[in-house]
């Protein structure tokens, strides 16, 4: 399968199911696009009828024998052969190795657009989590690992800070148990920057290996969505907290990581906003909320949005051309590297190896599931009773979705977000279709982006 | 080839003989939280 599109001068040709990443001429693009469905002598009287004397034969038989050469070389029209050996990979038992740890089911601020209802999930009272139960999460994470040596645990919420001192207490106990359990624990955190002080940010910068700090972006557009909860805005609550900690965060991971909604579809305005206030690795995701919702991205934004992406693209590459260049977190792409097709193929690991667990230490297959009828799989004292859910969650890869067989992006996306899935279509093997065509969009613009960046390279 | 430019032909069949360890990152606990992107992590058994 290949997907081949232009996009900033670049002509650009995807052999989906290899990875490879080609940029050609005119002449080539053209060529590959009949190359299935034409003979070479087709090929060469379309050519030859649109171009007129542009291309003599001899640039056009070259140009042939180099498509049937990258094709030979298994970099082009190859084929999906990974169905049996991803479901294969699925059957096999699985082991959880990431927890998401609802450390506080509460928040200070009234975000709208929270999928959490601002701490509550879907009507859960409010609450923290108790060390206790925090504990026999980390005994049931290690307990389930298997062989696996890293163990994530992301400190999320609600407003994980407002929980601290548990958060603190579970990092220590975290660690003491490393060594005798073989194991390596990454925490991660996520907050909204309100109560950040001196002393969290050093703790952070030692023990958390990635922070996420939520801003989305210009004052009045954050605040118009991230107010506090007497309805002020918190823009300059928490700005100066996150150049702090950013400053005094050395090299180790962050995001600055914003949400923009329908209200700023000129999101890179957002982006160059955070970069003026020094932040250098960021993201911005669209919101994902019911059409109803009057900040929600509807299908008639997505044209707006594909060509802000654009834009932002642009903007990324002329920071790389200054020695100046940023980070934007859909926009990573590691050609020569990168994930295996298990993990391409195999679905987000939601619902297996990546559980959720409230602060009463319930059980759901992420934290987006947290609420949710039905979708309740145990709890950190008695494990997964709900089996066959799992089961189902099991099943959830690329080749379990109809709506990804012919699409290019399946090998960046996994197959997508199960609980966006469920949300729009009441099936976590269905996908979300604005979501889809948004995902497709940054996997061409971040192509784009190495394309540009190998000719600077190059010194073009 | 002077028409065609390959930015990786780097092939992702030959990562279905070592790959599958298990050990990279959930897509989750990096910065989304809201979208699934694989395409962007790194491998932990290069």
């Amino acid at each position: 399968m290949v997907h081949q599109y232009k996009n900033n001068g670049y002509n650009i040709v995807l052999d989906v199911c290899s990875g490879s990443v080609h940029v050609v001429d005119d002449l080539v693009y053209d060529m590959v696009e009949m190359y299935e469905s034409k003979t070479k002598d087709e090929i060469a009287v379309e050519i030859k009828n649109k171009y007129k004397d542009l291309y003599s034969n001899e640039d056009i038989l070259d140009a042939y024998s180099d498509i049937e050469e990258l094709k030979a070389a298994g970099q082009l029209f190859t084929e999906d052969v990974y169905k049996d050996v991803v479901i294969d990979f699925k059957k096999r038992k699985t082991v959880v190795k990431a927890l998401c740890l609802h450390i506080a089911h509460d928040c200070n601020l009234a975000c709208q657009y929270c999928f959490a209802d601002e701490g509550s999930y879907n009507g859960h009272p409010r609450e923290l989590m108790s060390y206790e139960v925090g504990k026999k999460a980390l005994d049931f994470l290690i307990e389930n690992s298997g062989n696996r040596v890293n163990l994530e645990v992301d400190f999320f919420g609600g407003e994980p800070l407002m929980n601290f001192d548990v958060v603190k207490k579970l990092v220590e106990y975290g660690r003491s148990r490393e060594k005798e359990a073989g194991k390596n624990f990454r925490f991660t955190l996520t907050t909204n920057g309100v109560l950040l002080n001196d002393e969290i940010i050093d703790f952070c910068n030692k023990e958390i290996s990635n922070v996420v700090l939520s801003l989305d972006g210009r004052k009045e557009i954050h605040d118009l969505m991230r107010p506090t909860r007497n309805g002020k805005g918190s823009y300059d609550v928490i700005i100066d907290k996150f150049k702090n900690f950013v400053e005094k965060r050395g090299d180790k991971s962050y995001y600055v990581r914003g949400t923009f909604t329908r209200n700023n579809l000129d999101f890179t305005e957002d982006f160059k906003h955070m970069v003026d206030l020094g932040f250098k690795e960021i993201s911005i995701e669209p919101v994902v909320s019911p059409d109803d919702c009057p900040y929600a991205i509807r299908e008639e934004d997505v044209e707006a949005i594909c060509k802000e992406y654009d834009k932002l693209a642009l903007d990324i590459i002329e920071r790389h051309k200054a020695g100046k260049p940023i980070t934007f977190f859909h926009y990573m792409l590691d050609l020569n590297g990168g994930p295996c097709v298990y993990k391409r193929l195999s679905g987000c690991g939601s619902g297996t190896e990546y559980l959720a667990v409230t602060p009463q230490g319930e059980l759901y297959p992420c934290h987006q599931f947290v609420g949710i009828d039905g979708f309740k799989l145990g709890d950190v004292y008695n494990g997964i009773e709900k089996t066959e859910l799992v089961e189902e969650f099991k099943l959830c890869n690329v080749y379990a979705k109809d709506k990804c067989k012919d699409c290019f992006a399946r090998f960046y996306c996994s197959g997508g977000c199960a609980a966006n899935a469920y949300q729009f279509h009441g099936s976590i093997l269905d996908a979300y279709d604005i979501g889809c065509k948004l995902q497709q969009k940054r996997v061409e613009c971040a192509i784009m982006i190495k394309a540009a960046l190998a000719d600077l390279e190059e010194g073009e | 080839m002077k028409r065609i430019k390959t930015l990786t032909n780097n092939t992702l069949k030959n990562t279905v003989v070592k790959g599958g360890c298990g050990e990279c990152q959930t897509s989750c606990q990096s910065a989304c939280k809201t979208s699934c992107t694989v395409g962007n992590q790194s491998c932990e058994n290069k």
